[in-house]
């Protein structure tokens, strides 16, 4: 190891030995900065500030206080001093950001680390190269100018002076090494920022193109990420964050909490805390999973607060807020000059929220120090984080620990890229604040919909341009005007606690880029400082990006005016010839076509579904665009200065059928001076043209249309480009390493959109001044008259719509709902039954007075059988309990008498009925609280007849309408298992059913009515299998308490309705007949696949109740499936059409839906969501091979119910525990997506794979009641 | 309510108490204390939490570890392992390719560009460059490092298939019964830019 990596503190520096640094005083705030970001100075206790330290072995500490976002700024600052030093890579060790060490240099922003920050380090490197050349000339006797340097160290060439030579030979002859120069050695210079730099010629590390540092550690998973931070005792945190998602100022912040129910997560294992303060709210437990277990479970009763209003049209959002306005620049007569102007345009461009969307949620780890600790080094808190600014943080964080600055320490650790401020320093303030609160390390980890909802937002921006041209059509006059509401977002947990008050300070950050790159007599730049809407700061570009757009839109409708080609024009219009040579060249390099109008040319692109069949009429006529726009990035207080120049030619392509815009090519073309890394610059640069195509076509966060909150929490709501999608990129350098270097990369996103926007005109003619330039926003702007609209509820349902309860049909829960007091009196009872075709009103009350009366007053004439017994289990034998256990399993009897991570059988699960709640009963062999000791009689008459051996009725949710007809053998067999199971001692809630129901002697009059129905019997058979199949389907199996309708009084509808299908616990068990709604007939083969393995090709996956049936069917006999396939393959597919004839089908529909994947990408709102959130698994075949199966959704049997119940389920609730270990799991999507997203998402499903089907109405309510159920559960 | 587990994970195989809360990406990071597989979503969207289950390609945070008892679990760390016998060099191909075409720009995303790239060449010897899009196409990455990283799965192709030949010569050598130390013939993470780039541009020619 090196001695460069040994840690040190800044304060230990001059007890050092065998050391020679340079530093210099803490940096005082620059003045007059208001509305900048905070800078936050050193005290002066900290010492002096260490920018370089050499050590014996020559290697060298270098430290600076920016940090590496992920672009490489480590590495190339190492070749800095490495190059200044004339010392290998290798042996310069980077220290960044770490408070306790690093000097402060501020926030690392606006691409600045390396045209200013890198100087002092520079300098440094270069003033103890100096030093040791001073000492080595003393020490051979020579001047300066003859002492040669290189790795190994300082040594002397033979000089003119013979006797001297000799004096000194011995010495000559060796090389002086720095070992030896700084023996027990201390030498501490002050920084010279004037100390004479290495001669550029003579570079031989700055300029080459030095592959990443940190590259090799991060592919071989080694500690880098603030992430992957582990220490001793280190506990887990999460956060619950308040319902005004992403707004951080009014005074509701820090006050709407209303009460948190500590109680509900004292289930939790390991749970250590719930720390709440203010409005801040976060769990701590020993695992990560139950830290976020009790972040989910956590009840935490909010006050409702007022909202933003809504963001939807973000023009008029803005021109709502208060506003400050800065007249920038007014040069000449502006007013008077468009007035009198030969052309003069006025323009609006509006800029959308965009997220950094960073790929990993933010993380930190804060590590409160003992008493013991503090006292002896003076740090109170230690946290890891990976800030952007440091030392900015070490403040936020000191008010939190309650201490100074100094104490804390703030050690900087990489994260996943931000593009400016993300969550990094909330995460970090979050952590201090619950390690503070448990005196112990504690680790918080956001979660994805709360680093998107949370992150400070690149910002809404409006910007309004006049201008004109004169006779000649030369660019005149330039009237601009822009709004920008943003500030530094204070750190959350700050607001949240009200450590700081959550009043809004609005910043001067709307002037970046704010003045046109171009020559205008009559200028004037003015822009509206104003407070934020939604929490925002800096993003990628900051206010310059959306500036540079308007600008170069602006230009380009000025060349169309002027009839000038765009490129051209630019050209007159300015005056930076290094700006003019860079767009030139860009220009020539994308072989630029000049032109004056837009040229709308037809592209050779050819869809795929072209491609694929020749002789089909192309639906996509692709038309093609070239645009260009220019920028140059100024940035930092007014007026700024400026880093890299940047010029784009974009290549497009638009199809005016589906608004479809692809950019294919971008030449980029890039100024940054002198480059430091060739390949580093090259990268970023590919890398800004991809984000910046990315927000240009796809990125807007979505918002509540009540009250602004955040509503894009993941990435189908917040889609950005992927692969497939990816520009070439051809980036061209200016050769300028004879120029000062300049901040690269951020500067090539600035021109781009305007460059697509241009495009986009010179290939459709429409001006789009509003990004992203989605498909539907083209199309709507394309075809003003040729929107469709898609209304809900066009479609008339012709089924009701069952309630998210178990086992009850539907009809009767709305009929109770509707009209709840009803429900009490009889007339109401026989009033609904009625509906539902009962004969008589005289009947039926006669029967429930008479059972009412019964119950009440009657003796119990069941009570006279033996109903209990000693159980001898000797009697039955292995074979019989094996065959008993294999039977329960068919039954999944396990399924509803057993609670959620409760003991087996053990009763106790909660099953809702429209009634009231029924709780399942203790099936184990315990004497007290099971059914030990009951008889087989007790048994059988329970199972046959509903009635318990204490003589009580069963409610029909036990389906012993289907039990009776167990035969005796299988009984008798079911019997023995159930009594050989392990007793469990364990009594089952009371039932709460309300008044009439909760008489279980009206079930008397129930059976009566209802248990002597019988299904139909499969006639003219005498296939044995089929005959089994039809016992086990209608026996044990119970197929018919899911999958047949049931009346008012809970009653399975076996006559007519047999099997057809019905709605359970909120899904809908499809018909097991002709009936059934699946796009492929269900053959036998195919039934008995789903049947064994939960799964077939041509249907898709058992999820919900289904999939717990098939898991416990895996302990059922091949044989019984079988018969079962066979008896439900009769009735499904009376043709018995075979497996075989399913193929051409299948692939046919697959065929179908696979050209839709190909052809429209991103088109709709529910399809960016379908991409972003369902894609990578539900894919046609274009996608990655992931594990689990992928079954087309256009042959999914819910994609084509009549219902979109089980789709909906399936996406709230996910499938975490499938039928089989190579289906897959899917998330639950309840906490990421909205009811309107979902809606989209189920619409969008339902017309891409079932198109045959009619779109289905009432989408919004279905989801409104699951989303209920789920709440209520 | 715990349930025990069994997972084998790099060839490590350990039981575990969990209950079912915990995901497959928890006790890789918590229990087995590695940093490959990273929280990116936790729904299965972006692909930074990539591993191999029996050698197919999975998304550990939608995975609850109960539902891989008995499986095998390779993550970023124990790539060598696939090709212990073959190379000398202590990183998988891939990850080599990775390194040298510097096929990252932040790194979160870049365990699950390798485990996919990995995934695709364990099916797929010689995947199209249309192939290798359809492989990565659910993995997220935002900096926009997807040149590179497009790069690096190419480079990715050409290491594996140098490394075939080391081992197809390996056999031949082992036919002939001698020992003679194993050179995967692959260049060290050094500095590649342009000539990486031109090397790549003659293998696939300009990107369409």
């Amino acid at each position: 190891m090196l001695i460069a990596q040994t840690p040190f503190k800044r304060q230990d520096m001059p007890l050092m030995r065998g050391v020679i640094w340079v530093s210099r005083p803490p940096v005082s705030p620059p003045l007059g900065a208001s509305g900048q970001p905070p800078f936050i100075a050193s005290s002066l206790d900290e010492g002096a500030e260490v920018l370089v330290a050499l050590w014996t072995d020559a290697s060298v500490t270098a430290l600076h206080g920016h940090v590496d976002m992920g672009t490489g700024l480590r590495t190339a600052l190492t070749q800095m001093v490495a190059e200044e030093l004339s010392l290998d890579l290798s042996r310069v060790h980077m220290v960044m950001g770490h408070t306790s060490v690093s000097p402060n240099q501020g926030a690392t922003i606006a691409s600045n680390s390396i045209q200013t920050h890198a100087k002092p380090l520079q300098c440094a490197a270069a003033q103890i190269l100096q030093w040791g050349l001073d000492q080595s000339a003393h020490y051979f006797g020579v001047s300066v100018s003859d002492v040669l340097y290189g790795e190994e160290g300082f040594h002397v060439m033979a000089t003119d002076n013979e006797a001297l030579d000799l004096f000194y030979q011995t010495a000559r002859k060796r090389v002086l090494p720095w070992s030896e120069l700084l023996f027990d050695q201390n030498i501490a210079l002050q920084l010279d920022l004037n100390a004479p730099l290495k001669d550029r010629q003579a570079y031989r590390l700055v300029g080459q193109a030095v592959p990443r540092v940190d590259i090799p550690l991060k592919a071989q998973a080694q500690l880098t990420f603030v992430h992957d931070m582990r220490i001793e005792g280190m506990l887990h945190g999460r956060v619950v964050r308040p319902p005004y998602a992403g707004v951080d100022s009014g005074d509701f912040v820090g006050k709407t909490l209303l009460k948190v129910e500590c109680e509900s997560v004292s289930h939790v294992p390991g749970l250590r805390a719930v720390v709440v303060q203010g409005d801040f709210v976060g769990v701590v437990c020993e695992r990560e999973e139950h830290a976020e277990q009790a972040m989910k479970e956590l009840v935490v009763h909010w006050k409702s607060w007022p909202g933003v209003g809504s963001l939807q049209d973000t023009e008029n959002a803005l021109s709502k807020q208060a506003f400050t306005e800065r007249e920038l620049i007014n040069d000449g007569d502006v007013q008077s000059a468009l007035q009198g102007a030969a052309v003069s345009l006025s323009q609006t461009y509006v800029w959308p929220y965009q997220m950094h969307a960073s790929i990993g949620p933010s993380c930190a780890l804060a590590q409160w120090c003992s008493d013991e600790e503090f006292q002896a080094t003076g740090t109170r808190m230690r946290v890891w984080a990976g800030t952007q600014n440091p030392h900015v943080l070490r403040a936020d964080l000191a008010l939190i620990a309650g201490t100074v600055d100094a104490s804390v320490e703030v050690i900087r650790m990489e994260a996943a890229g931000c593009y400016g401020r993300n969550c990094a320093d909330d995460v970090a303030a979050d952590a201090a604040l619950l390690s503070k609160a448990l005196k112990a390390p504690v680790r918080v980890q956001l979660t994805r919909e709360q680093e998107h909802a949370w992150e400070p937002k690149g910002a809404a921006q409006v910007m309004k341009v006049r201008g004109a041209l004169d006779k000649e059509g030369h660019a005149l006059a330039y009237d601009f005007l822009s709004a920008y509401p943003s500030n530094g977002a204070p750190t959350l947990a700050l607001l949240l606690t009200r450590l700081i008050e959550p009043v809004a300070k609005v910043y001067e950050m709307g002037d970046r880029t704010a003045r046109p790159p171009y020559e205008f007599a009559h200028l004037r730049v003015r822009v509206q400082d104003m407070a934020p809407i939604l929490r925002a700061s800096w993003l990628r570009g900051v206010s310059a990006l959306p500036n540079s757009f308007a600008h170069e839109s602006f230009m380009d409708e000025l060349a169309f005016e002027a009839q000038v080609d765009p490129v051209q024009f630019r050209l007159q219009s300015m005056s930076d010839s290094r700006a003019g040579e860079l767009l030139k060249a860009t220009a020539d390099k994308a072989n630029w076509i000049k032109h004056t109008r837009p040229q709308q040319q037809a592209s050779d692109v050819r869809d795929a579904r072209d491609a694929r069949d020749a002789s089909q009429p192309s639906e996509g006529a692709w038309l093609k665009g070239q645009g260009v726009a220019y920028a140059r990035y100024v940035h930092s207080k007014w007026p700024g200065f400026g880093a890299a120049y940047s010029a784009w030619v974009a290549d497009v392509q638009v199809n005016p059928n589906t608004g479809e815009v692809h950019v294919s090519k971008v030449v980029v073309g890039h100024d940054a001076g002198m480059l430091i890394n060739p390949q580093g610059v090259e990268h970023q640069v590919n890398g800004n043209v991809i984000q910046t195509t990315s927000r240009a076509l796809k990125e807007d966060v979505q918002t509540d249309p009540q009250t602004g909150s955040v509503q894009s929490l993941e990435w189908g709501s917040y889609p950005i480009l992927n692969f497939r999608q990816v520009p070439v990129i051809e980036v061209l350098h200016m050769p300028r390493q004879d120029q000062d270097p300049l901040g690269a990369g951020e500067s090539s996103s600035v021109p781009g959109t305007a460059a697509i926007a241009n495009a986009i005109f010179d290939a459709t003619g429409v001006r789009f001044r509003n990004p992203p330039f989605t498909p539907d926003k083209i199309l709507a702007a394309l075809n003003p008259l040729g929107q469709e609209s898609k209304p809900e509820g066009t479609f008339k349902d012709p089924s009701k719509v069952g309630l998210g309860t178990r086992v009850w049909g539907s009809k009767a829960q709305a009929f109770f709902t509707k009209h709840p007091l009803r429900a009490l009196t009889l007339k109401g009872v026989a009033k609904g039954v009625m509906g539902f075709g009962f004969q008589s009103l005289g009947v039926l009350s006669a029967a429930f007075l008479c059972a009412l009366g019964w119950v009440l007053y009657g003796p119990n004439l069941n009570a006279n059988l033996q109903l209990t017994a000693p159980v001898n289990l000797s009697m039955y034998g292995p074979k019989m309990i094996e065959r008993g256990a294999q039977l329960a399993l068919m039954g999944n009897c396990q399924g509803c008498h057993t609670q959620e991570a409760g003991l087996l059988n053990a009763g106790g699960r909660p099953i809702p009925t429209p009634f009231g709640v029924i709780y399942s009963s203790n099936i184990t062999p315990d004497a007290q609280t099971g059914i030990g000791g009951w008889s087989y009689k007790a048994f059988e008459r329970a199972m046959r007849e509903g009635i318990s051996a204490k003589g009580h009725q069963l409610y029909p949710a036990f389906p012993f309408t289907s039990f009776k007809s167990i035969n005796d053998e299988d009984l008798m067999s079911l019997y023995a298992w159930t009594m050989s199971q392990t007793p469990v001692a364990s009594e089952p809630k009371i039932n709460t059913l309300a008044f009439p129901f909760n008489l279980r002697g009206l079930m008397k009059m129930w059976n009566a009515l209802f248990l002597e129905q019988v299904p139909p019997q499969p006639a003219n058979t005498s296939s044995a299998l089929l005959l089994r199949g039809a016992y086990l389907v209608n026996s044990v199996g119970h197929c018919s308490a899911c999958h047949t309708e049931r009346n008012l009084l809970g009653a399975e509808k076996r006559g007519t309705q047999d099997l057809q299908g019905a709605y359970v616990n909120g899904w809908y068990a499809p018909a097991l007949s002709v009936n059934n709604a699946a796009p492929m007939p269900w053959t036998q083969e195919d039934l008995y696949r789903y049947l064994r393995t939960g799964h077939t090709e041509y249907h898709g996956v058992a999820s919900g109740p289904m999939g717990e049936i098939v898991q416990s069917w895996a302990g059922v006999p091949d044989e019984d499936l079988l018969a079962m396939s066979v008896y439900l393959g009769a009735k499904m597919n009376p043709a018995g059409l075979s497996d075989a004839s399913l193929q051409s089908k299948a692939k046919e529909r697959v065929d179908a839906s696979k050209l839709k994947e190909e052809v429209n990408t991103g088109l709709s709102v529910g399809q960016r969501q379908f991409e972003g959130s369902c894609w990578s698994c539900h894919h046609e075949g274009g996608g990655p091979n992931l594990l689990g199966t992928n079954a087309s959704l256009s042959l999914n049997t819910n994609v084509h119910s009549a219902t979109p119940n089980n789709l909906i389920q399936i996406i709230l609730k996910g499938c975490p525990s499938p039928a089989g270990k190579d289906l897959g799991f899917m998330p639950a999507f309840k906490d990421s997506l909205n009811a309107a997203q979902i809606k989209d998402l189920v619409h969008y499903i339902r017309g891409r794979f079932a198109p045959e089907q009619p779109p289905w109405s009432k989408v919004s309510q279905e989801i409104d009641q699951v989303l209920r159920a789920e709440k209520l559960r | 309510m715990t349930q025990t587990v069994t997972i084998k994970v790099n060839g490590q195989v350990r039981a575990l108490e969990l209950t079912p809360q915990a995901s497959l990406l928890h006790v890789l990071r918590n229990d087995f204390e590695l940093n490959g597989a990273k929280y990116g979503c936790g729904l299965g969207e972006c692909g930074a939490c990539t591993v191999l289950v029996d050698h197919q390609p999975a998304r550990s945070c939608v995975i609850p570890a109960l539902g891989v008892g008995g499986r095998s679990i390779t993550t970023l760390e124990g790539l060598p392992l696939l090709n212990a016998q073959t190379s000398l060099d202590p990183l998988h191909p891939v990850q080599r390719a990775f390194i040298d075409a510097q096929g990252t720009q932040c790194g979160y995303c870049l365990n699950g560009m390798i485990m996919m790239t990995v995934a695709l060449l364990l099916k797929n010897a010689q995947p199209s460059r249309q192939e290798m899009l359809d492989a990565l196409s659910g993995n997220l990455c935002r900096c926009g490092a997807h040149v590179e990283i497009l790069k690096a799965v190419e480079l990715s192709v050409q290491y594996t298939r140098q490394l075939d030949g080391v081992r197809d010569a390996q056999v031949a050598q082992l036919a002939k019964s001698s020992s003679v130390p194993l050179q995967p013939g692959m260049k060290q993470g050094t500095t590649h830019g342009q000539t990486l780039d031109q090397t790549l541009d003659q293998t696939w020619g300009k990107a369409p």
